[in-house]
C-alpha cells in the first residue's frame, strides 16, 4: 500500500471510530489502538522486510531469519531456522487479494463497515509506552482478553509502517508464556540469500475456499461449543479429522481419533510457551475416541471444547 | 446454560473460581440439567487427571446439601479447625475442594433410590482426600444423602494413569504441531513464526 492510501485508509477509518460507528452494539474501544491493529493487519501482507527474529518460550530461545517479498500482487515469505533444526519454511506466490479467516478479523476498518465489532468484542485494546525493536521506535498495543478462553499479548509495532516487531503472549497472572521479537530488520525489498536446509518445507494453503485434503474419520462430527469469536480457518468436510479455528490472534486445531477398543476416560495436557497440547479420552455416542486440541489457548478453552464434541445425524 | 455460568464452572474445576462464581454454579446446577452434566463431565477428566478414585452417578444435587453450603452461620467448626464459610469466602485453594463439593452433591442421583443401609457410607468413603467433603458435610451439620445403586450399576471409573495422557498429549504434540502451524501461519499476525513451534518440521 502507497503511504497516499494508507492515509486515506487511516482517515476513513477514524471517521468510522470517531462518527459513532461504536455507538452501536460495539464495547467501548481505544481508537488509537484500534487503528494501529488496523495498520499492523496490512502491513504485514503488504510490504516488503526481512531481519533476524528470536523466539523465547520459557528457558529455550530460537533465532530464525525471517523474509516477506512482494510486488504487490502477490507475496514470497520464508523463514530458515539459525538455531535447532534448522530447516527452511516458505511460501510461494500468495495472492494480495487472498485474505484468511484470522486476518480478517483484524482489519477493524471493513469489519466496522460491515457492522461487526470484531476483536473489539473479545480482547481490550489499549495504547501502551513507547521503546526500540530492532533499532526501529515502536508503539505497544496491549491487549486483554475480555473472557477466560484465550490469551493476552504486547504487541510492539513499527511506528513507521505498523509492522509487528514484537510480541508477548501472556498468560495467567501477567506470566509471560512466549515471547519473539526482530533483533534485526531492515525494510530493503531483495531477499536475502538462501541458506541450505536440509529441510524445506513448502506451505501449505488452508483456505475456506478451497478443496479440502486430510485425514478422515468413520462418521461426521462437530465441535457444538466454541468460545465467543472464534471462526475456522478452513472448511473441512464433516469426516475431516481436523477443524481449526481462530479468533484473529489465537488459533487452536481439533483433532479427533476414533479408537477400536474402549479407553479409560481421561485427560492429560502438556503446554510449550503459549502452545498447548491437550488430549482426552473419552465415549461419544458409545464410540470411543481420542481428542486432541493444539493451539495458543488456555488447558481450560480446549477442556471444554473437546467436552463437546458430537456425532452429527 | 449461559456463557457466565460456564465459566463459572470452568474457573471452578481450574481453581480460579470466587465465592460469586460458586455460589453462582451451586446456585444453578440444580435446575439446570446441561450445567449438571457438564460438571460430572469436566470433574470426571479432571478427576483422571489427579488420579484421584471417585465414583460419579449423575449429579442430583441434594436441596439439603446446598441448603447447608449456604447457610448463613454454620455451626463452629470443631472437626476441622476451620468453618465452612471461610473456607467457601476463601477462594478455592485445590481442586480437591471444588471435586469434594461436587462429589458430594453427586450421591443419590435420581436413578439412585435413597435407601438406608451403608451404600452412602461406602460412596463417601471414596471421595477424594485432602480438605475433604466429609468434613465439610459434617461441619455445616448435613448428612450425606445414602445412595442405593438400585438396578443400574453405578459407572465406577478407574481414573486413567495420568503419566500415561501426558504422554499422548506429547505424542499428539509432535503429530499433529505442523498441521496446526499451517494454519496459524495464515491466521494470525506472526507470518511463519508459528512454525518454530514445530518441534520436527518435515517436508
Amino acid at each position: 500500500m502507497s503511504r497516499a492510501t494508507l492515509r486515506r485508509t487511516l482517515a476513513s477509518l477514524a471517521l468510522l471510530l470517531c462518527g459513532g460507528a461504536f455507538a452501536g452494539p460495539c464495547p467501548e474501544v481505544d481508537s488509537a489502538a484500534v487503528l494501529w491493529l488496523d495498520k499492523m493487519a496490512r502491513s504485514m501482507r503488504e510490504i516488503s522486510y526481512h531481519g533476524v527474529v528470536t523466539l523465547q518460550r520459557e528457558d529455550e530461545m530460537q533465532v530464525m531469519q525471517v523474509s516477506h517479498l512482494t510486488d504487490g500482487d502477490a507475496s514470497i515469505e520464508r523463514l530458515t531456522q539459525l538455531t535447532g533444526q534448522g530447516a527452511e519454511v516458505d511460501r510461494q506466490a500468495h495472492s494480495r487479494a487472498c485474505v484468511h479467516p484470522g486476518h480478517q478479523l483484524l482489519r477493524m476498518s471493513e469489519e466496522l463497515r460491515a457492522g461487526r465489532c470484531g476483536i473489539t468484542e473479545r480482547y481490550r485494546l489499549s495504547m501502551g509506552g513507547r521503546e526500540r525493536v530492532a533499532g526501529r521506535s515502536a508503539v505497544q498495543i496491549l491487549v486483554k482478553p475480555l473472557d477466560m478462553y484465550r490469551f493476552g499479548y504486547v504487541m510492539s509495532l513499527d511506528h513507521e509502517t505498523g509492522l509487528l516487531l514484537k510480541s508477548a503472549t501472556v498468560g495467567h497472572g501477567n506470566s509471560v508464556l512466549e515471547k519473539y521479537q526482530f533483533a534485526s530488520l531492515s525494510y530493503d525489498p531483495r531477499l536475502p540469500e538462501t541458506m541450505e536446509s536440509a529441510t524445506v518445507h513448502h506451505a501449505m494453503h488452508p483456505h475456506p475456499a478451497l478443496v479440502h485434503t486430510g485425514p478422515t474419520v468413520k462418521r461426521p462430527w462437530q465441535v457444538q461449543w466454541l468460545p465467543g469469536g472464534f471462526a475456522a480457518t478452513d472448511a473441512p468436510p464433516a469426516n475431516g479429522a481436523r477443524r481449526t479455528y481462530t479468533d484473529g490472534l489465537a488459533v487452536f486445531s481439533v483433532f479427533l481419533e476414533t479408537l477400536e477398543r474402549g479407553i479409560q476416560p481421561g485427560e492429560g495436557y502438556v503446554s510449550e510457551g503459549g502452545t498447548l497440547s491437550y488430549t482426552r479420552g473419552m465415549s461419544v455416542g458409545g464410540q470411543s475416541v481420542l481428542v486432541t486440541v493444539i493451539g495458543e489457548v488456555p488447558v481450560n478453552t480446549a477442556r471444554m471444547v473437546a467436552d463437546s464434541i458430537a456425532w452429527m445425524h | 446454560m449461559t456463557e457466565r455460568m460456564r465459566e463459572s464452572l470452568s474457573a471452578l474445576l481450574d481453581d480460579e473460581a470466587n465465592e460469586l462464581e460458586i455460589q453462582r454454579v451451586l446456585a444453578a446446577v440444580d435446575g439446570d440439567t446441561e450445567l449438571r452434566s457438564a460438571w460430572t463431565r469436566y470433574s470426571l477428566a479432571r478427576d483422571a487427571l489427579d488420579s484421584q478414585p471417585l465414583a460419579l452417578a449423575q449429579v442430583d444435587i441434594s436441596a439439603r446439601v446446598r441448603a447447608a453450603l449456604a447457610a448463613e452461620t454454620p455451626e463452629p467448626a470443631r472437626a476441622s479447625g476451620s468453618g465452612l464459610r471461610q473456607r467457601l469466602l476463601r477462594p478455592l485453594a485445590s481442586f480437591a475442594v471444588a471435586a469434594s463439593v461436587a462429589a458430594t452433591v453427586v450421591i443419590g442421583g435420581q436413578q439412585l433410590a435413597p435407601a438406608g443401609g451403608d451404600a452412602g457410607t461406602d460412596a463417601v468413603a471414596r471421595l477424594p482426600a485432602g480438605p475433604s467433603a466429609v468434613s465439610i458435610l459434617n461441619v455445616a451439620g448435613a448428612t450425606a444423602v445414602p445412595a442405593s445403586y438400585g438396578t443400574q450399576p453405578l459407572p465406577v471409573l478407574a481414573p486413567a494413569d495420568r503419566t500415561a495422557y501426558r504422554e499422548l498429549a506429547r505424542s499428539r504434540m509432535n503429530r499433529y504441531m505442523q498441521l496446526h502451524a499451517e494454519h496459524a501461519a495464515l491466521n494470525t499476525p506472526q507470518g511463519l513464526i508459528p512454525f518454530a513451534r514445530v518441534p520436527q518440521i518435515h517436508e
